[in-house]
C-alpha cells in the first residue's frame, strides 16, 4: 500500500469539500430529506405487506359438507383437500361436534334442549400458506363433489391486495421523482467544485493525468456526500421511530401490529446504498460533462 | 498540415515542418500568426482540420481520446503565464504534475528534488508561487513540466513576462536541459533571445512558414546576410 498516495488522494477530495461547504450542506441536507421519505415509505411499506399477509394469513376458508355424505366419506373428502400442495392446515368438524360447540356458545341464552335435530353441516376450516392464493383455493374446493358452500372474507382480501398495490405504486412514483431531484442537486453541487477547480483540472489534464484520475475524488465527494445526507436521514428516521411508533401501536390497538415487524437492518443498509449512490451518480453526471467539454 | 478554428480563423495553413530529436528551434512571428496554434497541434490540444501530425513517431491527430493523458506526459508544456496553482508550494506544484499520473510515492520523492535542483529552486520549494519573482514561477512551471521525464519540451512564449536578465536565465536553463538530451520548441517574438542563441528559427506569417533557417536571426535580412557573410 502506498500510503503517500492514499494521502494525496484524500487530501484532493478534503480540498473539494473545503471549496464550497454551503453549497456541500444543502446538498447533504436534500439527501437528508429524500432518504427520510424514501425509508418512511420504505417502512410504510413492509409494515403494511407485512401487516396484510398476517391478516391474510389468519383467514380461513369455510368449507360445509353436503348432508348426503356419511362420515366416512366426508373423512375421505377432508384428506382429498388437505392434499392441495397450497394448503398450510385444516381442522375438520364433525356436526355433532358443531352442534356440541354451538351448545356451549349459547347456553344459559337459548334453551339448546329444544334442538332435536342437528342442522349444522360437517365443515372444514382451511387455511391457506400464501394469501395471495386465497381466492384459488376456494375455487378449486368448491368444485370438489359433496362440497356444498364455501365462504371466505373474499371481499377483505381482495381490498387489502388492491390498497398495498395502490400505495406501493403511489409511493414508488413519488420517491423516483425526489431521487431524480436529489442527483441533480448533487450533481450541482459538484459542478460547483469542478468550477472552482478547473484551473487544477486543466493542469492535471495538460501533464497527462487519465479522465478516471481526475475523476476520482470528484466521485469521492459525491459519495461522501450522499452518505453523510443517509446517515443524517437515519438518525431522523431512528428519533421519529422511537417517538412515534409507540404512539401509534397505543391509538390503532385494533391492527395487530407484532405479525408486521420490519427488518430494520436489511433497511438501514438499502438507505445508505441509496444515498451513496445517488451522489456517485450526481457527480459522475457533472465531471464527465466537463470533460468532455 | 492547416487548423482552421470553428470561428472561420485560419490559424495554420498549409504548414510541413519536422523538428529533430534533440534539437532546438524557435518559432518566431507576431501575435495571431499561428506559433501557439503549431505548439497546440503537439500537445494535441488541438486537431488539424487538415493533414497529420506525428510526435515522436506516433500520429497524434488521429489518437483515441483515451491515448492523450500518456502523450502529454512525454510532452511538457510551459506558457507566458507559468499556469501554477497559487494554493501549492513549489514542491507541491511539481509533484502534482507526478501525482495525478498515479506515480508511486517513492518515484516522486526522487524526481521532484531532482528537477528543483536543476532548475536552481531547491531552496524555495516551500515557498507560494505568489512568494516569488516571475523568473521564479516560471522555473517552477519548467520543473513542473519536466518531472514526467518528457522528450519535448514546448514553451509558449516562456519570456513574455519576464525582465531581460530574467530572460537569459531563463533561456541558459532552457539549453542547459537542451543538451541533455530533451527536444525544446519555443514560440516567442522577443528578437533580443532569437538573435542571442543563434538557432534554428521557424517563421510563421498568418498560418504559414515563410522562413526557416539553421541558425537564424530574428529579422529575415540579418538572417540573408549572416548566410552570406558565412
Amino acid at each position: 500500500m502506498d500510503w503517500g498516495k492514499v494521502r494525496f488522494f484524500l487530501g484532493e477530495v478534503f480540498a473539494n469539500f473545503a471549496r464550497n461547504k454551503g453549497m456541500q450542506l444543502t446538498a447533504i441536507a436534500t439527501v437528508a430529506v429524500t432518504i427520510v421519505m424514501l425509508g418512511s415509505f420504505l417502512y410504510a411499506r413492509e409494515t403494511l405487506g407485512k401487516l396484510s399477509a398476517g391478516l391474510l394469513s389468519r383467514i380461513e376458508i369455510s368449507v360445509f359438507l353436503s348432508d348426503r355424505l356419511g362420515d366416512r366419506e366426508a373423512r375421505a373428502l377432508v384428506q382429498k383437500i388437505a392434499a392441495d400442495p397450497r394448503v398450510a392446515g385444516l381442522t375438520y368438524v364433525p356436526k355433532s361436534e358443531g352442534l356440541r360447540a354451538l351448545r356451549e356458545r349459547l347456553k344459559g341464552q337459548i334453551d339448546t334442549s329444544l334442538l332435536t335435530t342437528n342442522p349444522l353441516p360437517n365443515a372444514v376450516h382451511v387455511r391457506v400458506k400464501n394469501p395471495d392464493e386465497v381466492h384459488a383455493v376456494a375455487r378449486t374446493i368448491e368444485k370438489i363433489s359433496g362440497v356444498a358452500t364455501v365462504e371466505y372474507a373474499q371481499d377483505a382480501v381482495t381490498k387489502v391486495l388492491r390498497l398495498t398495490d395502490t400505495v406501493a405504486k403511489i409511493g414508488l412514483a413519488m420517491i423516483l421523482v425526489l431521487v431524480l431531484a436529489t442527483a441533480v442537486i448533487i450533481s450541482n453541487t459538484i459542478r460547483l467544485t469542478v468550477f472552482a477547480r478547473r484551473r487544477e483540472i486543466a493542469i492535471m489534464q495538460l501533464v497527462g493525468a487519465t479522465n478516471g484520475y481526475i475523476r476520482g475524488p470528484f466521485l469521492a465527494e459525491g459519495l461522501v456526500a450522499g452518505a453523510a445526507g443517509a446517515i443524517l436521514a437515519l438518525a431522523i428516521l431512528a428519533i421519529a421511530r422511537a417517538e412515534l411508533l409507540p404512539k401509534m401501536i397505543a391509538t390503532l390497538s385494533f391492527i395487530p401490529f407484532e405479525i408486521a415487524r420490519v427488518d430494520e437492518s436489511h433497511l438501514i443498509l438499502e438507505l445508505l446504498a441509496a444515498g451513496a449512490a445517488v451522489g456517485f451518480v450526481g457527480a459522475w453526471f457533472s465531471v464527465s460533462r466537463h470533460l468532455r467539454t | 498540415m492547416s487548423l482552421v478554428y470553428p470561428n472561420g480563423v485560419r490559424a495554420l495553413d498549409g504548414v510541413t515542418l519536422e523538428i529533430e530529436k534533440g534539437s532546438f528551434v524557435f518559432l518566431i512571428g507576431s501575435s495571431g500568426m499561428g506559433k501557439s496554434s503549431l505548439l497546440r497541434l503537439l500537445y494535441r490540444e488541438k486537431v488539424p482540420t487538415q493533414g497529420e501530425v506525428y510526435v515522436d513517431g506516433t500520429r497524434v491527430d488521429a489518437m483515441r481520446r483515451s491515448k492523450v493523458p500518456y502523450l502529454r506526459r512525454n510532452v511538457g508544456v510551459v506558457f507566458q503565464d507559468y499556469k501554477l496553482l497559487a494554493n501549492k508550494t513549489v514542491w507541491e506544484n511539481v509533484a502534482f504534475a507526478l501525482q495525478v499520473t498515479g506515480a508511486r510515492t517513492h518515484d516522486v520523492m526522487r524526481q521532484v528534488p531532482r528537477c528543483l535542483d536543476l532548475v536552481g529552486l531547491a531552496h524555495k520549494s516551500r515557498m507560494f508561487p505568489s512568494e516569488l519573482s516571475g523568473g521564479e514561477q516560471q522555473r517552477c512551471a519548467i520543473a513542473r513540466a519536466l518531472v514526467n521525464n518528457p522528450k519535448i519540451l514546448l514553451c509558449d512564449e516562456p519570456t513574455g513576462n519576464l525582465d531581460p536578465s530574467t530572460t537569459s536565465e531563463i533561456m541558459e536553463l532552457l539549453l542547459r536541459i537542451n543538451l541533455k538530451g530533451t527536444t525544446i520548441v519555443v514560440a516567442t517574438h522577443n528578437q533580443a533571445v532569437v538573435d542571442r542563441m543563434r538557432r534554428r528559427v521557424v517563421r510563421l506569417e498568418n498560418g504559414r512558414i515563410v522562413s526557416d533557417e539553421e541558425r537564424g536571426y530574428y529579422f529575415l535580412g540579418l538572417g540573408q546576410s549572416s548566410v552570406l557573410s558565412g
